[in-house]
């Protein structure tokens, strides 16, 4: 089988875990690699705390946003979003997931058991990548740089080969700023996860 | 420093930017002199980018006061010759509306455009007008770009083509162009940009008395002509593809890019002749009428209204032209367009079998709670809610609380719940000036934002004095314009580049306009905030009079960038949990999202989202959450700015 003509990754995450920043990186370094590369943001309300969903958009593209059903991968930044994401997803398609859960600010909000929101992924694909961001950016020190250890894991699943390279994403992160801690959580990200 | 080099990038390069951004940089490149606008998603970072490099290139921008003004402003920098541009959310042209009528009976001098950006989902507004029909109605051009790179070079060319008409011209740009990024190749800036001009004096055609207007609509219908025979023109922007296929498609803006893809997933690229249209007003004829010659069907591909639809029908018909047509039967009216939706009309219009995708089903399902957008840790607004709550209570009054648009429009949620009519910016005084005189057991609470007071509150404040309408006014005065991501405003001290600019206060606004009672509070103090605002909804009932209170404490979202990158230490709080009862009040009642829930239901401050408020030390009725270290003393200065 070639290189597909066109992936589709839709980013998921809580407003504020950078999941911008994350899909411009992504988006720069495939342009840097000669991909084209379109992503679709939906801010103003959503900035606050909400739901955000980013769709990155990569190759042969014309359209901003992923056709409902047709993510090839789910980048989440949290696991209650990757569970509502998750029926965009293809056939076949994969999940690159942040092990943890964010309480949503609700009064009186049920909050689903982690091993619930796993079984439910698992029905739509057997390829889910988890790793556990928060505890590897405390540790690389600051918890800000989740999203980059999980760009790390989505470039380390192989997925985007043909598409962008590892080492176009690393040039754009470090002209980020705080770019050394940023490469190192990108780096442990590249290596420290797990596939469920 | 680093997005001021990203929009001056030499001729030649290849970026990616936000369809915003390259709407500024095509300004740039056209040599515009004068902006101004009002902040609104998704036009916003049009004049946010500008501002960072306005002063070294010499371009007066500006954050106006509202919509109107800020195309008023225009108005006259274009009479100077000066090219111009105004910016706006969709919402905002309404204000504008009536300069905007009155500048197509003028024309114009300088080129100008006049940028809408509209938001087809109602992603972050409280309608989906499609504002091409302001293009009909007032005899503007629209020139609507198919993706962040064309935006770029279509706006440079509406700068050319106003100027050469002299007319002006409306951009119309959605969220789905302004909010991607994509490629955008940068082009040559001019040398030298006009910013300063000479009016000359032309009464009969710039003073629109009875008897000048009849004269300038007569000329304002020979200009339509012109505009209409140059439209076709516009090259590659308005272009046929494919000419002499049975099938033709005519995509108007965005709608090409989805119909482009849809044709090549569906492939069948070569096998249609699609229209693509860059002015949907008026619509490019030479073209689409050349497409209509071999067709037997025409598909029209657009978001939102039948814009191109109307006019095309009208057009063939007048030629005499009979043919299938399809539009808004094919693909939706409502909400923004999808390739879902693009791909279904697409292969209808062909007759050809396919599966669409589709959302996936699940054999299992799960219940997911809902993550509705929250105001921030640290919001002064949540303080200032949780008071009104109790300051009503104690009163013992039925409010209706008129409220309005900013980010307290989210105390419109559980469990405040204390915005009972939202209507548009301005609305809350507009609206309790009715309330006012025909409530009788119910008191009219007016809740509204600093920026949303100077855009079209004191009109109805003023009024409010005037006509006598007793209501309460709370003025929430985080001192930034904050929804839209914390522009400066009137009363923030500073401008739209970053210039110190006098500070204009709310309360001596009201006390001037002849509001008699006027107060101040913090909204991170509970019992001065509850005692402050019961004694104003008192003077209201006793007295009949309007009260005018503000609650004023800066946004939170920008006290904590500004902490985070000076390095200033805020102070800190925590959970005793031996003295927490579980009993949920600073998680269900006040809800701040930096409290989180233990399995044993006792609260648990998250360090890495709590702001340092210190709230919600003072609603807990067990003393349970106390500071643990307190922050530098340019943190408490931080926030009395
Ligand atoms: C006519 C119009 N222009 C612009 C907007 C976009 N908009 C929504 S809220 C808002 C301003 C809110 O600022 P403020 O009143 O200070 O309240 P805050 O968000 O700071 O609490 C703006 C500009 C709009 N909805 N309508």
């Amino acid at each position: 089988m070639g290189k597909p003509e066109r992936l589709n990754i839709l980013v998921v995450g809580v407003g504020g875990q950078g999941l911008i920043t994350m899909s411009n990186t992504l988006a720069r370094a495939a342009l840097l690699d000669g991909t084209k590369a379109l992503v679709a943001e939906t801010h103003g309300l959503s900035q606050r705390g909400g739901s955000v969903e980013v769709h990155v958009r990569l190759g042969d593209v014309y359209a901003p946003l992923i056709p409902e059903g047709g993510a090839d991968v789910i980048v989440a930044l949290e696991l209650i979003e990757a569970a509502r994401a998750a029926n965009n997803l293809k056939n076949n398609g994969t999940i690159v997931a942040n092990d943890r859960i964010i309480r949503p600010a609700v009064p009186n909000v049920e909050v689903p058991e982690r091993e619930e929101l796993l079984e439910y992924l698992k029905q739509f694909t057997k390829t889910i990548y988890l790793v556990d961001a928060y505890d590897i950016a405390s540790k690389v020190g600051s918890t800000l740089s989740q999203n980059m250890v999980v760009l790390g894991t989505l470039m380390g699943t192989g997925l985007l080969e043909g598409f962008v390279s590892i080492k176009a994403v690393e040039k754009i992160i470090s002209t980020l700023r705080r770019a050394e801690l940023n490469l190192e959580a990108f780096r442990r990200g590249l290596t420290d996860f797990q596939r469920i | 420093m680093a997005s001021k080099h990203k929009l001056l990038a030499p001729s030649g390069t290849t970026r990616l930017l936000m369809g915003n951004e390259a709407i500024a940089r095509g300004a740039i490149e056209a040599g515009v002199g004068f902006v101004a606008g009002y902040p609104g998603t998704p036009s916003t970072e049009i004049i946010e980018t500008l501002a960072t490099v306005a002063k070294d290139l010499g371009i007066h921008v500006e954050w106006s006061t509202n919509e109107k003004v800020a195309l008023e402003a225009v108005y006259g920098a274009q009479l100077t010759g000066v090219r111009s541009m105004a910016t706006m959310k969709h919402v905002g042209l309404n204000v504008a509306a009536d300069p905007f009528m009155t500048l197509a009976y003028t024309g114009v001098i300088g080129g100008t455009v006049v940028v809408s950006a509209d938001d087809p989902n109602m992603w972050s507004s409280q309608n989906e007008q499609d504002n091409r029909y302001f293009g009909l109605k007032a005899y503007v051009p629209v020139f609507e770009p198919s993706e962040p790179g064309e935006a770029k070079e279509l706006v440079k060319l509406a700068f050319q083509f106003s100027e050469e008409v002299g007319h002006p011209v409306l951009f119309r740009s959605t969220t789905r162009i302004s909010h991607v990024r994509g490629p955008v190749v940068f082009g040559e800036t001019p040398k030298n940009i006009t910013n300063k001009g000479v009016f000359k004096k032309h009464p009969e055609r710039f003073t629109v008395i009875p008897a000048h207007a009849r004269k300038l609509r007569g000329e304002l219908i020979e200009r339509w002509e012109t505009i209409k025979e140059k439209i076709p023109k516009l090259e590659p922007f308005n272009r046929i593809e494919n000419p002499g296929h049975k099938t033709a498609i005519l995509a108007s803006g965005l709608a090409y890019a989805y119909t482009k893809e849809s044709l090549r997933m569906l492939g069948i690229e070569n096998k249609v002749t699609l229209v693509k249209i860059a002015t949907p007003v008026p619509v490019p004829e030479e073209q689409i009428l050349q497409a209509a010659e071999n067709a037997e069907k025409i598909l029209i591909v657009e978001e939102l209204e039948p814009v191109v639809e109307m006019q095309v029908k009208n057009l063939l018909y007048n030629v005499d032209k009979t043919i299938e047509i399809h539009g808004k039967d094919y693909v939706p009216l409502i909400g923004e367009l999808t390739l879902n939706k693009v791909l279904n009309g697409v292969a209808r219009i062909v007759d050809l079998k396919f599966s669409v995708p589709s959302k996936r089903f699940s054999n299992t399902t799960i219940k997911l709670p809902p993550r509705p957008p929250a105001m921030c840790p640290g919001c002064p607004h949540r303080g200032t809610f949780y008071s009104l709550r109790r300051a009503v209570n104690k009163a013992r009054v039925k409010p209706v609380y008129s409220g309005d648009i900013g980010c307290y429009s989210l105390g419109v949620l559980p469990p405040f719940r204390e915005q009972d009519t939202i209507i548009e910016m301005g609305g809350s005084i507009g609206l309790a000036n009715g309330f006012a005189h025909t409530l009788e057991k119910q008191v009219p609470i007016a809740i509204i934002g600093d920026s949303t007071f100077f855009h079209s509150g004191v009109t109805g404040l003023i009024n409010a004095v005037y006509n006598s309408a007793p209501q309460l006014i709370i003025v929430l005065d985080n001192r930034v314009t904050a929804m839209t991501g914390e522009q400066p405003n009137p009363g923030t001290g500073i401008n739209a580049v970053g210039d110190p600019a006098p500070l204009i206060k709310i309360e001596d606004i009201a006390k001037a306009v002849g509001v008699e009672y006027v107060d101040v509070f913090d909204p991170f103090e509970i019992k001065d905030g509850t005692d402050a605002m019961y004694k104003a909804l008192k003077y209201v009932l006793e007295n009949k009079k309007p009260a005018l209170v503000i609650a004023k404490r800066a946004c939170a979202l920008e006290i904590d960038r500004v902490a985070k990158r000076k390095g200033v230490e805020t102070p800190m709080y925590q959970v005793i949990s031996e003295k927490c009862t579980a009993c949920g009040v600073c998680y269900n009642a006040f809800t701040c999202p930096a409290i989180m829930v233990e399995e044993d239901g006792k609260a648990v401050i998250d360090e890495s989202l709590c702001t340092g408020c210190g709230v919600c030390a003072e609603v807990c009725p067990f003393d349970a959450i106390v500071k643990t270290r307190d922050g530098d003393p340019e943190w408490y200065e931080l926030w009395n700015i």
